[in-house]
């Protein structure tokens, strides 16, 4: 299952955002999207989620426009991590988890998805009543029921702590050796380096720039992408091998 | 009634079966309506707050029933207008909030909002104005009254429909208290089933208001309170809230026939003074 872009263009209001992105997301990659605050990522996910259409261009599911997808199929193919808004919803751990497997028939089995998130033992509450990271690791556990081919993740980094950002990233690799490919955005090059395959990286005015983290990252790129004063983001450049 | 007459008895037969049985049927499928109601509005809004009457539809029907009060007309003329009114108010806030539906619910409950607010002041201009003999008629249909319901088959039937319908949505109203974007990445289609939400709670909120006029509180706290008891997933709540919401308007029926015998006490005041001292003890609970 192949996820492409065809000269793919975003704008925000008349401002263009991404001009012309062409991309082909492999199977079995990790792929990281870069960029300032506004520069895009989001809505790039959107888009590549099929659930906005893009000034121009076209999002590819195996050559079919990934916006005519009926949204049950669509949902079968591609999951979308959107940044956290739970406020609606009232039920427990495990009733939250268990919607990711709403596009699909029967009921899911959550045990091994609410171990490798560690919220057996939070499966009763209510979601609500759960930490910043807890919730997080939840709406992880509810993605990883769907089961995407492709899972499109919003800065899933947010709220975690070292261990769980080390599980998150356990789980992207496996997602990646079985076939699946995982894109994310995320701010910490360091991380971006040593975990991602890939790179993209979004200059908001339309650039963009796609590579491996070692043709990509260097004090100079940094401070092109970010601004002045950003190139000590990154200070360990031997790490820009994957561990 | 050992001794009663055999004329006695058929009478106490047909008052049950003529007067109070249907009555009875009534207030069951008006409570019903209203709380499974609330249940489909609090989803489309993600709101615990939300109501039926939220978006101006007690406003609307109040206007235009209160308007052929004041003009003299009888009460099936009465109903009808009420039932235009709610219309007319639920129209007026899908063309003034329904554009962004598919994303952000906000401009709706803010037209809404308003339009329920516009609405009030001119009930109160009407109330100012209109004769002072015709003023109880209007508090009872604004406070809400079943005395004039007559139609119990049919809102009996609109609860069985209104149940059944929602109860085919289930699944995908669970997802709709995720994220519009989130809801949407699931394959929930989110813009066609939120117009299929509003026109469901629309549709039972303007059924009740004009056969009994706006009953408050039903349609917010029995939703709440089977929430904070457990019931969560749509399969359970929405039966649980027609079983629940139907009960509590029998039982405050009961009452405002009942407690200043032989007058009558406009059934939404018992709603709330029942609904009230519960809804505060359940939020004490941990």
């Amino acid at each position: 299952m192949r996820l492409t872009t065809h000269q793919l263009s975003l704008n925000a209001g008349t401002r263009t955002l991404i001009d012309a992105l062409d991309l082909a997301l492999e199977p079995g990659e990790v792929l990281g999207i870069l960029g300032a605050n506004g520069a895009g990522k989001s809505t790039l996910l959107t888009v590549l989620a099929g659930l906005a259409r893009p000034a121009q261009g076209q999002v590819l599911l195996d050559g079919q426009p990934v916006a005519d997808l009926p949204p049950l199929t669509r949902a079968q193919h591609i999951g979308l991590l959107p940044q956290g808004d739970e406020g609606g919803f009232f039920g427990s751990v495990a009733d939250f988890v268990a919607l990711g497997h709403f596009p699909f028939d029967g009921s899911p089995d959550l045990a091994p998805h609410l171990a490798t998130w560690e919220l057996t033992d939070l499966a009763d509450r209510p979601l609500a009543t759960l930490s910043g990271g807890e919730r997080q690791r939840a709406r992880l556990a509810q993605l990883a029921v769907q089961q995407p081919r492709i899972a499109l993740l919003d800065e899933p980094l947010t709220h975690l702590d070292p261990a769980h950002q080390a599980r998150l990233l356990a789980w992207a690799r496996s997602e990646a050796d079985a076939g699946r490919c995982v894109v994310l955005t995320l701010h910490d090059p360091n991380w971006a380096a040593c975990h991602c395959d890939r790179l993209l990286f979004l200059y908001g005015d339309g650039r963009w720039r796609l590579g491996t983290p070692a043709e990509l990252l260097t004090p100079a790129s940094l401070e092109a992408l970010y601004g002045p004063g950003t190139a000590s983001l990154w200070r360990q450049s031997e790490r820009s091998q994957p561990v | 009634m050992a001794g009663a007459l055999p004329a006695d008895r058929e009478l106490a037969q047909q008052i049950l079966a003529e007067l109070r049985a249907p009555r009875v049927a009534a207030a069951f499928a008006c409570g019903g309506l209203l709380a499974l109601a609330g249940v489909l509005m609090q989803t489309l809004f993600r709101n615990p707050l939300a109501e039926p009457y939220l978006l101006g539809v007690s406003g609307g029907a109040g206007l235009l029933a209160l308007l052929g009060m004041a003009a003299g007309l009888a009460w099936p003329w009465i109903s009808l207008l009420a039932f235009a009114g709610s219309l007319l108010a639920l129209g007026l806030a899908a063309a003034l909030g329904g554009r962004m539906l598919a994303r952000d619910h906000t401009p709706l409950l803010l037209a809404g909002v308003m339009l329920a607010a516009g609405f009030g002041a001119l009930i109160a201009l009407v109330l100012s104005v209109a004769p002072a003999e015709r003023l109880p008629g209007m508090l009872f249909f604004l406070m809400g009254d079943l005395a004039w319901t007559g139609n119990a088959p049919l809102l009996l039937a609109a609860l069985g429909l209104a149940v059944a319908a929602a109860l085919s949505l289930s699944r995908r109203l669970d997802v709709l208290q995720l994220s519009p974007l989130k809801a949407a990445s699931l394959g929930v289609a989110v813009a066609p089933t939120r117009w299929t939400l509003f026109g469901l709670a629309g549709a039972c909120t303007a059924l009740v208001v004009a056969q009994a006029g706006s009953i408050g509180f039903v349609g917010l706290m029995v939703p709440h309170a089977l929430r904070k008891l457990g019931f969560n997933g749509h399969r359970v709540l929405l039966p649980a809230a027609a079983l629940a919401g139907g009960s509590l308007l029998v039982l405050a029926d009961a009452l405002a026939r009942t407690v200043i015998e032989p007058r009558e006490l406009p059934v939404g005041v018992l709603t709330a003074l029942l609904g009230v001292p519960m809804m505060l003890w359940l939020l004490r609970r941990p």
